[in-house]
């Protein structure tokens, strides 16, 4: 028997990782408004006269901030942000979605904003729509809402999984661009979920209240459950539209190796974006995300270099269909 | 995609913008009508000039309102139409103090960096039927005490007792003096000089 291909080892653990990547960005877009609630009370230097609950999160921010910083009034404003624009240690990266809705909303070119999405773009062209799988704020809430939907399986309640045309995204995507340009102003951002779980946390711990943006979240949220599984983010959502385009020639993407595969089933299963990573069709929507490597049992997932899925490679040489007719021809 | 078909997924996913869009429109529905025509509205420092330019270029990331060490900056979340999750300032509840953070965050060109005595974010007018030394109720001169810009802005005539005077040219409307007014019903107020003086604005 020739000697099998593995994966590289890391490969494995991805998912892991990326689910600390999720999770830190979200508790960063919490810990961001807190930090800047700290920072108005040390510039107005009130701690006598705050309330306790008040001075226990000036306590607790001084903690946390103290190692980093002797002047926190300007020096933590070096972080700012959410994922919709944001300012990081001097650079400024912003979602390319903001950058085309502000064209063409206005249907202007501002050169020094619009190369604040260089990064995300070239990172785009070379990873795919990893912004999807790795970062988005709401993928974290949404994986969680799955999590939920398989978990209330159990106790026989039954999550809605239709199927709608996934090019559908596209069209939202180009309307909404033009219903940004008929009104004049950032319209898709309203209908963007990272976008609003960013200004929502900022809203509700700095300002003081959520906005009208929550309400709409949380119908995708039971839209996800009650119709259609990841329902927002396979057939609606606009960024996850501009990011599959981005991605349609990525360099790194994900590849079955046909030898070790026994046909279980389990990558379309867990895939959250409903691909067929089985019949090696993963196509420009496929975000990265490393879910099928970390649950095939079979190590039959690894990530390849190439600027094209391979055509599909036939039934897995482990499963029993290929067997059936190996022995067949024999 | 067939004709026929597009058409369908087109009037669908304009369908379901609308839909989409139906909790900004309730909300802006159960807001308080004072909310949706609240005089006090002024555009952070810098801001474009014309307000639609202005709505235009921003993108509503709030960052000038999460760099603003007064935390002045507030935002329409819940008001929807075109200027949802644009920022402004009230200065009756907290006013800008001129400190040009705003300016440098904002990635786009709806706040652009500015001198500070180019700043028009509006012009103070002082209402003389109410202000208490205007009508010699006491010495008072809190607005002329605050002005981050001093004299070029406001100062003191003296006609029997010290008044606070404006002047046109240097004010930048920054609110402060509003902030600050010690009087209950604020005589002193940000305008836009091209909608009136004062007492117009006081009809609503």
């Amino acid at each position: 028997m020739a000697e099998t291909i593995k994966p590289f080892a890391l490969w494995y653990h991805l998912n892991k990782i990326r689910w600390l990547v999720l999770l830190s960005v979200f508790l960063m877009l919490i810990l961001l408004p807190f930090i800047h609630v700290y920072q108005t009370f040390v510039a107005s230097f009130s701690y006598d006269l705050l309330e306790p609950g008040e001075k226990s999160l000036y306590d607790l921010m001084e903690m946390l901030t103290s190692p980093f910083t002797s002047d926190p009034a300007n020096d933590l404003d070096s972080i700012k942000g959410t994922t919709w624009s944001g300012n990081f240690f001097g650079f400024q990266i912003s979602d390319p979605l903001s950058v085309l809705g502000q064209i063409a909303s206005g249907l202007t070119l501002y050169w020094p904003f619009i190369i604040t999405a260089l990064i995300p773009v070239v990172a785009s062209l070379v990873f795919g729509r990893f912004f999807c799988g790795w970062i988005c704020p709401a993928t974290l809430l949404y994986e969680l809402n799955t999590t939920l939907s398989l978990w209330l399986h159990r106790f026989g309640f039954k999550s809605g999984n239709r199927k709608f045309d996934r090019r559908l995204k596209y069209l939202v995507l180009a309307v909404g661009l033009a219903l940004s340009a008929a009104s004049g102003s950032v319209l898709i951002s309203v209908i963007y979920p990272p976008a609003i779980i960013g200004r929502e946390l900022y809203f509700g711990i700095a300002l003081g209240g959520f906005g009208a943006g929550l309400v709409f979240f949380v119908i995708t949220l039971l839209f996800d459950l009650l119709v259609a599984r990841r329902g927002f983010c396979r057939y609606v959502c606009p960024g996850g539209a501009l990011y599959s385009l981005l991605g349609r020639f990525r360099l790194f993407r994900i590849k079955r190796i046909v030898e070790n595969c026994n046909d279980c089933a389990k990558c379309n299963a867990v895939c959250e974006f409903g691909l067929d990573p089985l019949h090696d069709d993963f196509g420009q929507e496929c975000n990265n995300c490393a879910a099928c490597i970390a649950v095939c049992p079979t190590d039959a997932m690894t990530f390849v270099i190439a600027t094209q899925d391979v055509e599909f490679q036939g039934a897995g040489h482990l499963g029993k269909q290929y067997q059936r007719a190996s022995n067949a021809g024999e | 995609m067939e004709r026929r078909s597009f058409l369908q997924a087109f009037f669908f996913s304009a369908t379901a913008l609308v839909v989409a869009s139906l909790p900004y429109a309730v909300a802006r529905l159960l807001a308080p009508a004072y909310a949706s025509k609240y005089p006090n509205h002024l555009r952070p420092p810098g801001a474009l000039p014309d307000d639609e330019a202005f709505v235009e270029a921003c993108i509503g990331c709030g960052l000038c309102g999460e760099i603003c060490p007064v935390k002045c900056i507030q935002f329409d979340i819940r008001q929807g139409g075109n200027e949802l999750y644009t920022p402004f300032i009230d200065p009756v509840v907290k006013a800008c103090i001129l400190c040009d953070k705003c300016m440098e965050v904002c990635p786009t060109e709806a706040l652009t960096k500015t001198e500070r005595q180019d700043i028009k974010m509006g012009l103070a007018q002082i209402d003389r039927m109410t202000c208490y030394p205007w009508v010699d109720r006491g010495v008072c001169g809190a607005c002329v005490t605050i002005c981050p810009l001093g004299e070029k802005a406001i100062k003191f005539d003296f006609a029997n007792i010290y008044r606070p005077t404006i002047v046109d040219r240097g004010c930048v409307g920054c609110g402060l003096c509003v902030e600050v007014c010690p009087h209950p019903s604020l005589p002193i107020a940000i305008v836009e000089p091209e909608h009136g003086s004062i007492m117009s604005h006081r009809v609503y």
